[in-house]
This record gives structure tokens, C-alpha cells and sequence, in this order.
């Protein structure tokens, strides 16, 4: 296990650099720069510009320098926000976008479980048609769709729930239930699947031969193998979904890490990008370790070496 | 399970409606005092002075200082830290006279903070963005450059409260210049002790009606009010939030839950609408703005814009009272000349012969001036209309299209992100461009550098007409403000004349103000300082 582990920390470390470095390249071959505006800048301004954050310098010395910042664990400043620092800026924006994302994957998976369950206990009877109308309903619809639907309804007509920015634990219900719905259509039917092969297999059948009451063997012996595929979705989701997402923040005003990420694409805010791409890339490889270790820990058939 | 599963849903419900209707969710406000809760469009790149350009960052600068003229409330400019001041007979030394006052910390504000300031402006090391528009100041553009010792720029304290700014032309309109955010001063004490880390709100120090308390990235910036301020006592609001909303839509439903008091902007196709009688037509404020929308002829690489006929026949077929009134619906006025009428201290040439006639006699006439030019049903012109990707763009652009179609020119239109666009223009890398100018001051020159020779890459026609510069140059060195402006329209006149551009439409200010806010009065540069403003009702009720 502990080899393991050391040695797929060891593969993430190229897997980062080819990460960064493909980034890197990429931004800098996109056309414009972090000071583009609607004005031109005089030589003199532009020189000034580029002169104080090293953009004159050749690309190559650039990326090593930045390589051997981020060694360091200097992420640079800002170019476009230039009061802030990139970790500044993710400090600000990651524990908002944390909210949100981990409720939203609390709540998804345990309703998304829940109506997998059902669905499979009840396999092809109405309450089982019932969750995968849901399921299709929730994958179909985008939540650029469903975000301003909920905010009319919950926000505007019945004034329930506030329409954006963040104020009090209650203006996350609504991102976060938005966020969490295409989540749970897709972890129901993961569930779904894996619990109907999982039904059919011998030792659950063993299991009702020998009598077991049904909840232990739904929740004991079959939910467990049932997951599995799911652990291994979750992994990656969980990265996207902590990270921020765009269209939540836009529509609901709120200050995460995901805005971030699109507008520091479009405005050239070179360091920014980079900063949210090596944590993006961080956690995706960070969870899926973890949904490995999972894995190994569910399953007994699993060995990791 | 079932019954569990039933349990679970009415749980879940009953939760939910349980929540009893409740009012706003706005921003806490302490006990006693008066907050205004502002939509601010996008979020401030930095909170010090010289590294800002954009007017979302002034709006919020503009509260926390004052240079030495500020706006009133309708925008124009009055006496700020300076009460007032002198000009030479030839128009090229200042001296401002200074009132007495402190910043936040109880320091005086000396005009030594005012030459500190304008040198860490132009100060090669803080790369300023907007530094160019103080190139009027002597040695300014050298200093910049680097070409010369920040002491050699013009500006000196003279005593403590007197400042004199010497430049190298007249500049008539320099009290419109120096209440911008380029001339806001900055406390010489605290940045040398903190350095660029001054405006961190730990540090903060400013000298006009409010004072920065704290800058959540991305969610919003907080300032009080500031009891050392010189007019304090007349000072309403005790706390403001600015939110970044940069979606106008999102920002309309929490202005109308009353989560926001204000927001700086509207959809131009929701002002209508939200001006019908069962909406919020009482919110809806449009005002005439110093901007310009317009469309830009490649002269340098497209051989038939060199033809002044095709120019002016292509800017004749556009209907911009169909752009106006039929799709953007907020106000826009159709515009025939460059500068807006309503440009400060000017009175603009009269608009050419045939932007009163009826569109089909002017398509007509097009028709005929692109004959003569050798296009026509046999030989079609077919030219590439490249524009930005802002929903106004991108409404206007179909309907140019179908305008020249109806005088037989074919127009393929290529939406571009406008970072993008505007960097293409740049490079002439264009047939049409749809470009945007809006005023960094009010004044006609603001407007009309654009289309001068020298201007280069933002010259997006490529004009280049020898008379045109003349005039700008005379108007330059004229001191007099009415001969100056004569100028002006003279060479605006022959520029119109000449086409290297197609004005569509002047801008309008497009605010949603909550009725209870009162003090607001609507004004061409869109900057309403938060010192103006009250809000009705007792304090402490805004919850």
C-alpha cells in the first residue's frame, strides 16, 4: 500500500509538468496579451507593462522562470488584478467554491443513492421508470436551464429563497441543489446498474438462502459492491465540482473559483490560469488516488501494489 | 421503504416550505446607520489610483478621493481639494490653491501629495495604464519613457497648499482632466512606508467622503464612511457595497428583491420592458452618454474604400433610427457626427445633407454614388463587416448586413470576441470594423484624436487628411475655449465629410436606482459620487 502510494506520487510529478508546461504554451500562443483593452497602449506604456512583469523577456527563459516560482511555491502576481497575488486570489475564491461543491456532492450522492436503490430493488415498476424520468430529465437539462427556472420559482414568485450573492447559509440552497441535480441523475443510475448486477450475483443469493433480513443484505453486502463504479466517477466529479463552476457563480452571483478560471482565459491573466489549472490538476490527481484507495478498501478482491 | 422514502420527500418539503417568505437578503447593516447596496459590473483590477483604468474602478476611487476638481452630481466639475486657481494668459501654467484638509489618518493633504502622486503616475516602475493622458504636462511622455528624472516632470509644490502644473500646450479643459481618476492623490507617508502594498484596506488611507474597509475578491468591496472628510457632516450613506455583477440580468432580479439598491447597467432590450407600467418603470434611468458606436473603413488595404464614394454611400444605406428605435429600444440616439452633441463646451457642425431624408431616397442616392464608382448589379461589391461579440454588436451587425444588401452589397459578417477584435482592428487585419469609443473626458478632442494621422494604430481608417490634423494642432494651441471649439467642428465636419468612419449611434447611461435612493441625478459621464446620495426612511431600517 505504502509503495503505492509513493509510487503513483511519483508519476504525478511529470504528469504536472506536462500539465503546466502544455498550459503555459497554450496561453501564450493565444492571440492578445493581459493588457489588451480597447485603448491602445503608447510604446512607451506597453513597454513599461511588459517590462515589470517579464513578458519582454524570450518564452523559453519565461517558462523556466516560472517553473522555478512555482518550485518555490511563488505563484506570481496577478497580472490583471493587480493588488492580488494568485494564491490571494484562490484563497478568496477556493473556500466558497468548496462549499457549495462538497454540498452539492453530499446531497447528490445521497439522493442519487437512495433512488438507485429503489430503482433496482424495483427493477422495471413504476417507481423504477419514476427515477430514470428523473435521471434522463436531470443529465438533459442544463443548469443554465434549470438555475434561473428554480430562482423565478423559489426566488421571485414565492420569495422563499434569495435570487444571488452570498448572505447567510440559505442563498446556498439554491446553487447548491442546481449544482447537485445533473449529480444526482447520473450517481442514480451508476447505483441502478451496479446494485441490479450485484442482485443477480451468487453470494447475495447465498446470503438470501441462508435468510439474512433484506436491509442487510441491500445495505451490507450489496450496496458494497454496488458502488464501485461510482467511487471511480466520483473521484474526478468531486475535482470539477469543488473547483467552481462558471455558470453557478455567474447566475448566482457568487464569489467562487470557477469565474475565475473563464475570465482569467479571456482577459490573458497568465499567471491566474496557470495558478488554477496546476490545482485543478492537483486535485483531479490527488482524488483519484484517493478513489483507488477506496476502491482497495470496498473491495477485497482489489490489491494495490 | 417506501414509507420511508415517502417520509424522507415530505420531510424535505415541509423544510423547504418552511421557509417563510422573508425579505431581501441584504448585506448586514450595524444599527443606526444608512448603507447603500451598489451593482457595480465588474470587479476593480486594483484599488490604487494609478493602476486602474476602467470607470467600474473610479466609481469606487471616486468615493474614497478627491483630486482637485470632482464631479457635482450631474457630473460636471467643481471645485475639490482645490478651491480654486489660476491660468496664465497663454494658457500653460496652473497653480491650484488648495483647501485645508487631512486624509483618513488625521495627516494633512499637502500639495507635495499631489507632485508624489502624479510622479508615481508616470513613473516608469508602476507601469500605469492610462498615464498617456497626462502626456500634456511637461516632460511628461519623457519621464514616462524613462527618457528623464521623475523631478523633471511639471508639476511643484509650490507651499504646502499650492501646486502649479506647467504643460507644454494649452489645455482649456484640464478641470474636466483632474478630477479623473489619474489625478486622485495619494498619501506620500503611507506608500513609502507600505509601497505597493498601501492599498491593502489594512493600510488604506484616503482623503474624500468614505474610506476602504474591505475588499472581498470577487464578492465585494466595503467602504465607510469617512469622518475626517472636509464635508463630512453633509455626508448621508455610512457604509457602501459595490458587488461585481458582471450578468446584467441577475443583477436586475436582486435590484428588484431589493437586495441592491443600485445597479450601473440594464440589457439595452429589458429597458422597455421594465418600463412598462406592471414592471419597475420608476428604477429605469437612460441619459445621453459620451460615447460613440461606429463602424471603421479598412482605407489602407481595401482598394474599395479608397474611393470616398463607397464610404459615404455605405454610410448613407445604414438606418440607424431602425438600429435605435426598433432593436436596442434604450434611448441610443442615431448619430451623425462623431462627437455627441450634448460633448461638453461644443457645439458640433451641422450633420451632412442627406441624414434627413427618408432612407429610401438615401439608398437611392447610395445606389447611385457606388455606380458612379463602378460598382453595381453587374460588378456587386462584397466586403467582410468583422465586429464585436456584446449582444448590442451582434444585433446591429444582421441589420447593416441587410441595409448594404438593399443598396446591392454583399457584407459577410465575423463575430469576434472583443479582446480579439479589437486587437485585428489594430492590425488592419479587417474590411469593416464595429468599434466603440467612449470619452476619457468630456471634451470634443476626447472624440476627435481618433481619426488625427499621428493616433496610429487606433486610427482604425487610416485617415490621414493633412487639413484635419491642421485644425486639431490650432485647436491644440488655442487657449481661447470658443475658438477652440470652432476648430473643432470645422475639422470634424471635413472628416464626416470624408467617411473614413460611420458613426451609428451616441451611447446611453443605462441604471437600475431603487425610488428610495434619493439625490440621484442622471448625467452624460455616468458617475453618481455616493456622497450625493441618500436612501428614504430612518436609518438602520434598510434591512
Amino acid at each position: 500500500m505504502v509503495r503505492f502510494l509513493f509510487r503513483r506520487l511519483l508519476v504525478a510529478i511529470p504528469t504536472l509538468l506536462l500539465v503546466v508546461t502544455v498550459a503555459f504554451f497554450m496561453m501564450r500562443a493565444a492571440p492578445g496579451n493581459p493588457f489588451e483593452t480597447s485603448r491602445k497602449l503608447p510604446p512607451a506604456i506597453e513597454k513599461n507593462m511588459m517590462a515589470k512583469y517579464g513578458l519582454d523577456r524570450p518564452l523559453g527563459q519565461q517558462y523556466l522562470t516560472y517553473l522555478a516560482d512555482v518550485a518555490r511555491g511563488d505563484f506570481g502576481p496577478s497580472m490583471k488584478y493587480q493588488d492580488k497575488s494568485v494564491l490571494q486570489i484562490v484563497r478568496e475564491g477556493f473556500p466558497t467554491s468548496l462549499t457549495i461543491g462538497l454540498s452539492a456532492l453530499i446531497l447528490a450522492s445521497a439522493l442519487g443513492m437512495t433512488l438507485g436503490v429503489v430503482a433496482a430493488l424495483r427493477q422495471n415498476e413504476p417507481a423504477d421508470y419514476a427515477v430514470s424520468a428523473v435521471a434522463i430529465l436531470g443529465v438533459c437539462i442544463p443548469t443554465f436551464v434549470t438555475a434561473p427556472l428554480l430562482v423565478l420559482l423559489f426566488g421571485l414568485k414565492l420569495g422563499w429563497l434569495p435570487t444571488g450573492g452570498l448572505a447567510g447559509p440559505e442563498s446556498l440552497i439554491l446553487p447548491v441543489t442546481v449544482l447537485a441535480l445533473p449529480q444526482v441523475a447520473v450517481i442514480s443510475r451508476l447505483t441502478r446498474a451496479g446494485m441490479i448486477e450485484v442482485l443477480r450475483s451468487n453470494y447475495i443469493r447465498t446470503a438470501r438462502a441462508k435468510g439474512l433480513p433484506e436491509h442487510e443484505i441491500v445495505f451490507r453486502h450489496a450496496l458494497r459492491a454496488a458502488i464501485l463504479p461510482l467511487v471511480s466517477y466520483l473521484g474526478p466529479a468531486c475535482a470539477g465540482l469543488i473547483t467552481g463552476s462558471l455558470v453557478i457563480e455567474k447566475i448566482f452571483n457568487l464569489p467562487g473559483l470557477g469565474k475565475n478560471f473563464v475570465v482569467s482565459a479571456l482577459q490573458r491573466d497568465y499567471t491566474v490560469v496557470m495558478g488554477v489549472v496546476i490545482l485543478y490538476a492537483t486535485l483531479i490527481i490527488a482524488l483519484n488516488l484517493l478513489a483507488d484507495v477506496v476502491y482497495a478498501l470496498l473491495d477485497p478482491r482489489v490489491r494495490l501494489a | 421503504m417506501r414509507i420511508r422514502l415517502a417520509a424522507l420527500v415530505v420531510a424535505a418539503l415541509v423544510g423547504l416550505g418552511g421557509c417563510k417568505p422573508h425579505g431581501a437578503v441584504r448585506a448586514p447593516c450595524p444599527a443606526g446607520e444608512r448603507c447603500l447596496e451598489i451593482g457595480n459590473v465588474t470587479e476593480p483590477v486594483s484599488l490604487d489610483p494609478p493602476k486602474t483604468s476602467g470607470v467600474w474602478e473610479d466609481r469606487i476611487l471616486g468615493d474614497m478621493f478627491m483630486g482637485l476638481t470632482q464631479n457635482g452630481p450631474d457630473g460636471l466639475p467643481r471645485p475639490g481639494m482645490a478651491q480654486s486657481w489660476d491660468v496664465t494668459p497663454d494658457g500653460l501654467v496652473w497653480t491650484f490653491h488648495l483647501r485645508p484638509a487631512v486624509w483618513s489618518d488625521g495627516v494633512p493633504v499637502t500639495a507635495g501629495d499631489f507632485v508624489f502622486s502624479l510622479r508615481r503616475l508616470m513613473d516608469p516602475k508602476t507601469a500605469s495604464q492610462y498615464g498617456y493622458l497626462l502626456y500634456f504636462i511637461r516632460n511628461a511622455e519623457a519621464v514616462n519613457a524613462g527618457r528623464a528624472p521623475l523631478s523633471a516632470l511639471g508639476v511643484e509644490a509650490v507651499d504646502a497648499r499650492t501646486l502649479r502644473v506647467t504643460l507644454t500646450h494649452p489645455v482649456p479643459y484640464l478641470p474636466q482632466v483632474t478630477m479623473h481618476q489619474t489625478f486622485y492623490p495619494q498619501p506620500e507617508h503611507v506608500v513609502r512606508k507600505w509601497g505597493d502594498a498601501w492599498s491593502d484596506p489594512a493600510h488604506f488611507v484616503s482623503n474624500g467622503a468614505f474610506v476602504l474597509k474591505r475588499w472581498a475578491f470577487g464578492d465585494r468591496v466595503t467602504v465607510v464612511k469617512n469622518p475626517r472628510y472636509y464635508d463630512a457632516g453633509k455626508v448621508c450613506i455610512d457604509q457602501i457595497d459595490y458587488y461585481a455583477t458582471g450578468d446584467a440580468i441577475a443583477a436586475e432580479r436582486r435590484v428588484r428583491r431589493g437586495e441592491l439598491d443600485i445597479n450601473d447597467d440594464i440589457q439595452s432590450n429589458r429597458v422597455a420592458f421594465l418600463r412598462r407600467p406592471d414592471q419597475i418603470p420608476a428604477y429605469v434611468h437612460t441619459h445621453p452618454y459620451l460615447g460613440v458606436e461606429y463602424l471603421a473603413f479598412n482605407t489602407h488595404d481595401v482598394p474599395a474604400f479608397k474611393d470616398r464614394r463607397v464610404r459615404v454611400a455605405l454610410s448613407m444605406a445604414i438606418d440607424r433610427a431602425f438600429i435605435t428605435g426598433k432593436l436596442l429600444r434604450s434611448g441610443q440616439v442615431p448619430a451623425y457626427g462623431f462627437a455627441p452633441p450634448y460633448t461638453a463646451d461644443y457645439t458640433p457642425p451641422p450633420p451632412p445633407v442627406w441624414a434627413a431624408w427618408p432612407i429610401e431616397r438615401r439608398q437611392a442616392a447610395a445606389r447611385a454614388l457606388l455606380a458612379q464608382a463602378g460598382y453595381g448589379p453587374g460588378h456587386a461589391l462584397r466586403i467582410e463587416l468583422k465586429h464585436r461579440d456584446p449582444p448590442d454588436s451582434a444585433l446591429m451587425a444582421p441589420a447593416i448586413q441587410a441595409d448594404w444588401k438593399s443598396v446591392g452589397v454583399q457584407t459577410d459578417l465575423v463575430q469576434e470576441d472583443s479582446q480579439i477584435a479589437y486587437q485585428d482592428f489594430r492590425l488592419r487585419d479587417f474590411q469593416v470594423a464595429d468599434g466603440s469609443w467612449i470619452a476619457d473626458f468630456n471634451d470634443a478632442m476626447s472624440f476627435l484624436g481618433l481619426q488625427q494621422s499621428q493616433t496610429g494604430a487606433q486610427n482604425y481608417g487610416d485617415y490621414a487628411n493633412p487639413v484635419y490634423d491642421a485644425l486639431l494642432a490650432k485647436a491644440d494651441l488655442e487657449p481661447d475655449a470658443r475658438a477652440r471649439a470652432a476648430y473643432l467642428a470645422r475639422a470634424e465636419q471635413i472628416m464626416i465629410a470624408d467617411a473614413p468612419v460611420a458613426p451609428i449611434y451616441f451611447y446611453v447611461t443605462k441604471d437600475l436606482v431603487n425610488p428610495r435612493v434619493t439625490g440621484w441625478v442622471d448625467n452624460a459621464v455616468d458617475l453618481h459620487r455616493s456622497r450625493y446620495l441618500c436612501v428614504k426612511g430612518a436609518a438602520g431600517s434598510a434591512r
